[in-house]
């Protein structure tokens, strides 16, 4: 985003709306750090300026800088060069995909949620933690699959790493013995990250909404522990394509 | 996207706070959705939702956008529809599960709430949940976060994008009389783009945390 100088009458509206604190006052008008603001679009799409003063950057739908807009803004349909869609329909619809089976569980590494926004070097240092330790079931459909240069490293495209993102999501899908090794690299790796990740386990349910205990057991030896609150597939789905 | 997965507060706040998603398959149901998910909004509007977006119009439940605008848009637009909405009475919920059930739509459907709450749902509608997605919190550079209290504000915007400074601007707007803990909500839930911040969780938060909080400047 940009604030056009000889528009904005430096009322300050908009400051408190961007997530990042990207906006601040210079001299008797606003303006946008142009590195730390991540293109959420947030700051326009409220229409808080009376003056109009907001505006795209131009280089906002440009690969690199469109890597911004494209994991930032939720509203965003476009894509940037060379990445596919946003993310995946993951749990939501698994009754319907069956992508995720009853032998296998599904992980989320949500980085930079909450709010924080984050470096795609903070990507890397988790991608290549993962190929380390031999995890390369990261989802093809989702956009960090075609983000990685190497995939035996973890490696991501050299002219990625100076872009900066609200969030990106890690998607695996493993079979469930292989869960522990994959909660025990994400916990060595969280402590090399800037920023920080929200973490995800997705299974399938027993009757009556029975959380498989082997899958309970697994994050609880990890060091982890599970929040109250959950996102539930309720079980309505079919398919008819 | 799991943003409705990791929303933060006391028990007693997450007990009347529900998403529900209604979520097309790609590849499995896109074909000949609309009507059906047009139903569904439909039994939606009749529940009381406390907030709502389909994703082919973006405006939230607190727009100018009239029920008709929302319902017409998703029948006649293309297959890519998703709505989101969020409740704050169990009731409400299981009335709407048990008229989700009877509709029979086939289109998949999720409830993000406290897990107990929706497993004694789930068991007096007569569903059967298919997958459940645990949070296991966050983790990294903890210490980098805003502290909870505002935290219980921006994470029922599972993007992120409700600014926690922000927050803090409507707390010091309700503090000095400036608004109101509802007017300063309705304005909360605006940058959500996903329609699922609940202004009356949001109101009861800000009645509680306005009366301890001093604020300079956001």
């Amino acid at each position: 985003m940009l604030i056009r100088e000889e528009l904005c009458v430096g009322c300050g509206k908009c400051q408190p709306y961007c997530p990042t604190a990207a906006i601040h006052f210079a001299g008797l008008v606003s303006v946008v750090d142009q590195d730390i603001c991540y293109e959420c679009g947030t700051c326009l799409r409220v229409g808080i300026c009376p003056v109009d003063a907001l505006a795209e950057h131009p280089m906002v739908y440009e690969y690199p800088r469109a890597l911004r807009k494209f994991f930032s803004d939720p509203s965003a349909t476009h894509k940037a060069t060379g990445i596919q869609g946003r993310g995946t329909e993951e749990s939501k619809t698994n009754d319907v995909t069956g992508r995720v089976k009853p032998d296998e569980a599904g992980i989320a590494i949500e980085v930079g949620r909450p709010t924080l926004g984050m470096g795609l070097h903070d990507i890397q240092k988790i991608s290549q933690a993962l190929a380390r330790a031999g995890i390369n079931e990261i989802e093809e459909c989702n956009p960090i699959h075609s983000m990685i240069a190497d995939p035996a490293t973890g490696t991501l495209k050299e002219e990625l790493l100076d872009e900066r993102v609200l969030s990106a999501i890690i998607e695996i899908s493993v079979p469930k013995e292989r869960v522990p090794v994959v909660l025990q690299t994400i916990k060595e790796v969280s402590k090399e990250v800037d920023s920080v990740f929200m973490l995800d386990v997705f299974s399938t349910l027993g009757p009556n909404l029975e959380i498989q205990p082997d899958i309970l057991q697994m994050i609880t030896d990890a060091g982890f522990t599970w929040r109250p609150n959950a996102k539930i597939n309720m079980g309505l789905g079919r398919a008819w394509e | 996207m799991t943003h409705s997965l990791h929303r933060e507060g006391s028990i007693d706040s997450l007990e009347r706070d529900f998403v529900v998603f209604i979520y097309p398959a790609r590849g499995f149901n896109y074909k000949g959705n609309q009507p059906k998910v047009r139903h569904l909004v439909e039994i939606i509007y009749q529940n009381e939702p406390v907030n709502m977006i389909a994703t082919a119009l973006r405006e939230n439940l607190y727009s100018e956008v009239s029920h008709e605008e929302v319902l017409d848009t998703i029948e006649n637009g293309d297959e890519t529809t998703r709505v989101y909405s969020c409740f704050k009475s169990r009731d409400n919920i299981k009335q709407l599960l048990t008229e989700f059930k009877e509709a029979d739509e086939g289109i998949s459907i999720m409830v993000s709430g406290l897990v107990d709450r929706v497993r004694d749902m789930a068991a007096e509608v007569g569903l059967s949940p298919h997958t459940i997605n645990l949070s296991l919190g966050i983790q990294g550079n903890t210490k980098r976060l805003p502290p909870a209290d505002i935290r219980q504000f921006t994470t029922m915007c599972g993007h992120g994008v409700v600014s926690p400074h922000l927050v803090r601007d409507h707390i010091r707007k309700v503090k000095t009389g400036r608004t109101s803990s509802w007017d300063a909500s309705v304005a909360l839930a605006k940058p959500c783009a996903c329609g699922i911040y609940n202004p009356y969780r949001s109101k009861e938060m800000l009645d509680d945390l306005t009366p301890v909080y001093t604020v300079s400047r956001w």
